[in-house]
């Protein structure tokens, strides 16, 4: 009995001592992890590199499989590069081993669901599709300061860094009242540009240049005034032409209003406020309104005016409204998202394909200006701190230059890429040189993509008032300009009536 | 032991009145074995419908405009808000026209095809259910095919239009979208007055019909004197349960109009969701859906006042 007890003990002593020094092993493993981590030498993440763009890259030793097991929420509006990302999830999950949920709505369903979440205190969305305007500018308090990751020499860093983002995207996008905290990396980016008829144009050159002298054709330098008179050329002749009117717009008593009036707005010099430096990284109080502004009142007058002639339908449209109509071949011009321009270059739902052109938006006696629409993505503060790692991990991939032409390229995408070193890749170049080329066809979006690099230039862009009360502004001005739209009321008494209401909204 | 016997024993069981403290007796009463019964469902309905009414309540004189997560008291200024705000008192009236053409219409044209009904010697059955069809239609995919069917681009009511030469799009004109979502609304409602019309109608008692036949009344007299006399308290009750969802309903606006064009479509209901879940402004929000209740309370006392006569 005695032996069999000392036998058992013996046992228990070896065991012990392995287990002792396995676990001395691993601990001994762990611990060069860290030195090399600590090392701060960089190596290639399983991701597949694409040659020419900038790699993911984490610190030699960086556990991708750290947070296995671990699921996301990601909240997005039903956008094309979030289908994309959908459709090609599996090479993240299975590098990292963590579950991404992607759940697509429209944005007023997204914004709603966020608000209630927050509201809640919980984290049922851990990553945030965070428009700058419905949920950046109102909820900031409520997102992670990613510089928290950036600056964390353990984690995974942005491929290409912060400096490959389009530097005024990343403005919109990503801060909120300063660049202090940085709350969401840019993720798509539509902009409003001019769609034409290359057709329809060619048809009435040498007629309309013969009576009005000079060239019908959309170009960087048309202005305003002339647009309304192609267009009006065009309602005049619309019996001989395969077409039924000049211009068409997005002029809902929506959201789409708004950005279709702001255009106008700031060619004419004017804005929302007497502060212009809103539309950038925004700010909590914007101060005194400013749409009774001698600049305001001639974009409303001419608004107003231009809206008489175009298409009747343009007062029930939305962005998507529009772009059925423009597709349908009803209209020869519209401000447009650049984004539909794969919708009018598909042959099954455009009538138009490969009759469509680009070009920034006209001038007004201030220049060009073409409304940014896009958006960043953003982790929930209210997440756990493994969840919040995990979603950094998703942050860096899905915004990354190789996911983001993958999503150029997907055919359930189609988005184009908010960073500079995929617009220098020479196939992406060929594309946007060269509308009838093979890379053209397979990247479609491409082709609106010259006159919206063209947009994205400082002294043509338009970044809406990024404000906490712009979602109640926002619904102030559409409905003022809806009113005058309908005849209600004159330009003068729209811009009182949306100059006093957002005044007292901000209480200037 | 049988339920009857363990009621009978826990009545026999309640201490009498004065016998015992105060507090004992009290707390005995409340767990009588009825009270226990009853307990689940008071629970489940307090947690679905009072407690989120009193809640209601706090929220109306909360600010969360601010921190949607942290209110602050907020006194009267949602109250007064409520009744000095121009945008509600416009909600309110196009509600007010909405309702009343709305409920008129689907009043004549429900009751009408009842009568139609209950009169058709044969195939009733297949022409109620085909008249039904629209009530089984989500409200907003009756929104949707209002939408497809007067679309200026494909709509197939929109090209008959234009053909006859009204170049007009429908949702985009101020005079012509709250006409248009009244029609879709009773184009999906007017069954349902039918259905129930035609259900009180077929529950008449015959004598007073057969009676008005022996004296010789004409199809009109009958329908004067007899018929709709006796379902008038059937047509009351259908009113009532229209007059309660026009108001509350807006999927058919949202889809269509969103409430435009120059807010011509913009009931209490869309203001109500506007500010709710767009504004995220919850205490006002939740003033303006008290409001919205004690009319819907009114309009149900008014109606149940004629219903019997007082």
């Amino acid at each position: 009995m005695k032996k069999k007890f000392l036998l058992l003990l013996s046992c228990i002593a070896i065991l012990s001592l392995l287990l002792v020094g396995c676990g001395g092993e691993q601990a001994k493993e762990k611990e060069d992890q860290k030195a090399d981590v600590a090392s701060g030498k960089l190596v290639p993440g399983p991701f597949k590199a694409v040659e020419g763009l900038p790699v993911i890259e984490a610190p030699e030793g960086f556990d991708w499989k750290q947070f296995e097991g671990v699921e996301l929420n990601f909240i997005s509006e039903n956008t094309p590069p979030s289908s994309a990302i959908a459709a090609n999830i599996e090479e993240f999950e299975k590098a990292t081993g963590i579950k991404v949920n992607i759940q697509q709505m429209d944005l007023g369903t997204l914004v709603q669901k966020v608000g209630l979440d927050f509201a809640a205190g919980s984290s049922k969305y851990h990553i945030i599709y965070a428009d700058p305007y419905q949920v950046l500018a109102k909820y900031s308090s409520k997102l992670v300061d990613l510089n928290e990751f950036i600056n964390d020499p353990t984690l995974p860093s942005i491929p290409g860094g912060l400096e490959d983002f389009i530097p005024s995207q990343l403005k919109i996008d990503g801060y909120m009242g300063s660049e202090d905290k940085l709350y969401a990396l840019p993720y798509d980016c539509p902009t409003m540009v001019l769609a034409y008829r290359t057709d329809i144009m060619e048809a009435i050159k040498e007629d309309f240049m013969a009576e009005k002298g000079y060239d019908p054709t959309p170009n960087p330098d048309m202005t305003w005034e002339q647009y309304y008179e192609v267009a009006k050329y065009i309602n005049e002749h619309a019996d001989e032409l395969d077409v039924k009117y000049g211009t068409g717009h997005q002029a809902k008593q929506y959201d789409s209003l708004m950005c279709d009036f702001s255009n106008v707005l700031a060619a004419y010099g004017g804005d929302y406020f007497k502060n212009r430096n809103l539309g950038g990284i925004g700010a909590a109080n914007p101060g005194e309104a400013d749409l009774t502004s001698p600049e305001a009142i001639e974009a409303l007058k001419f608004y107003d005016k231009l809206l008489k002639i175009a298409h009747p339908g343009s007062k029930s449209w939305d962005w998507n409204g529009l772009a059925e109509a423009f597709a349908a071949g009803e209209i020869a011009m519209a401000p447009e998202w650049h984004e539909f321009a794969s919708m009018f270059e598909n042959p099954e739902k455009s009538k138009v394909a490969g009759k469509v052109a680009w070009t920034t938006l006209p001038k007004g006696p201030a220049g060009s200006s073409n409304i940014f629409g896009g958006t960043g993505i953003a982790i929930n503060a209210n997440c756990s701190e493994e969840e919040k790692k995990a979603a950094w991990l998703f942050l860096v991939w899905a915004t990354s230059p190789q996911t983001q032409l993958m999503v150029l390229e997907s055919p359930v995408g189609g988005a184009t890429p908010s960073r500079t070193s995929v617009y220098e890749l020479p196939k992406v170049k060929k594309a946007m040189e060269d509308p009838a080329s093979e890379e053209a066809k397979k990247m479609p979006n491409l082709t609106s993509m010259k006159a919206t690099l063209e947009a994205w230039k400082e002294e043509n862009s338009y970044g809406r008032p990024k404000i906490p009360q712009w979602p109640e502004a926002d619904t102030i001005i559409f409905t003022e300009l809806s009113k005058m739209l309908a005849g209600q009321q004159d330009p003068e008494a729209t811009a009182k009536s949306i100059n006093d209401q957002l005044n007292t909204l901000t209480g200037n | 032991m049988s339920t009857g016997k363990a009621l009978q024993q826990s009545v026999m069981q309640q201490p009498e009145p004065g016998n015992s403290p105060k507090a004992g007796g009290r707390l005995a009463r409340l767990f009588r074995t009825e009270n226990m019964m009853l307990a689940p469902a008071i629970i489940v309905l307090a947690s679905i419908t009072i407690f989120p009414f009193f809640y209601l309540i706090y929220a109306s004189f909360m600010n969360y405009a601010l921190a949607i997560d942290d209110p602050t008291f907020a006194g009267l200024r949602n109250w007064v808000r409520l009744f000095k705000d121009p945008a509600v008192a416009h909600s309110w009236k196009v509600t007010l026209i909405y309702a009343v053409a709305g409920l008129a219409l689907e009043l004549v044209l429900g009751v009408g095809m009842a009568l139609l009904l209950y009169s058709t010697p044969w195939g009733r059955n297949i022409f109620v259910t085909l008249w039904m069809l629209p009530i089984f239609v989500a409200p907003v995919v009756a929104g949707l095919l209002g939408w497809f069917l007067l679309n200026s681009s494909y709509g197939l009511y929109a090209w008959i239009l234009q053909l006859l030469g009204l170049n007009i799009d429908i949702f985009g004109n101020a005079s012509t979208a709250l006409p248009a979502v009244i029609l879709i609304d009773v184009w999906e409602w007017t069954p349902l007055i039918t259905l129930i019309v035609l259900s009180g109608l077929q529950s008449l008692p015959t004598e007073p019909l057969e009676a008005a036949e022996v004296d010789g009344a004409s199809y009109w007299q009958k329908l004067r004197y007899v018929i709709l006399p006796l379902s008038a308290r059937i047509i009351v009750v259908a009113l009532l349960i229209r007059s309660m969802d026009i108001m509350r309903f807006i999927d058919k606006i949202f889809i269509t109009t969103a409430g435009g064009p120059a807010d011509s479509t913009k009931i209490i209901g869309m203001r109500l969701f506007e500010v709710a879940f767009r504004f995220m402004d919850i205490g006002y929000a939740a003033a303006i859906g008290l409001s919205m209740l004690f009319v819907t309370i009114l309009l149900g006392q008014a109606f149940v006042k004629v219903m019997y006569g007082r």
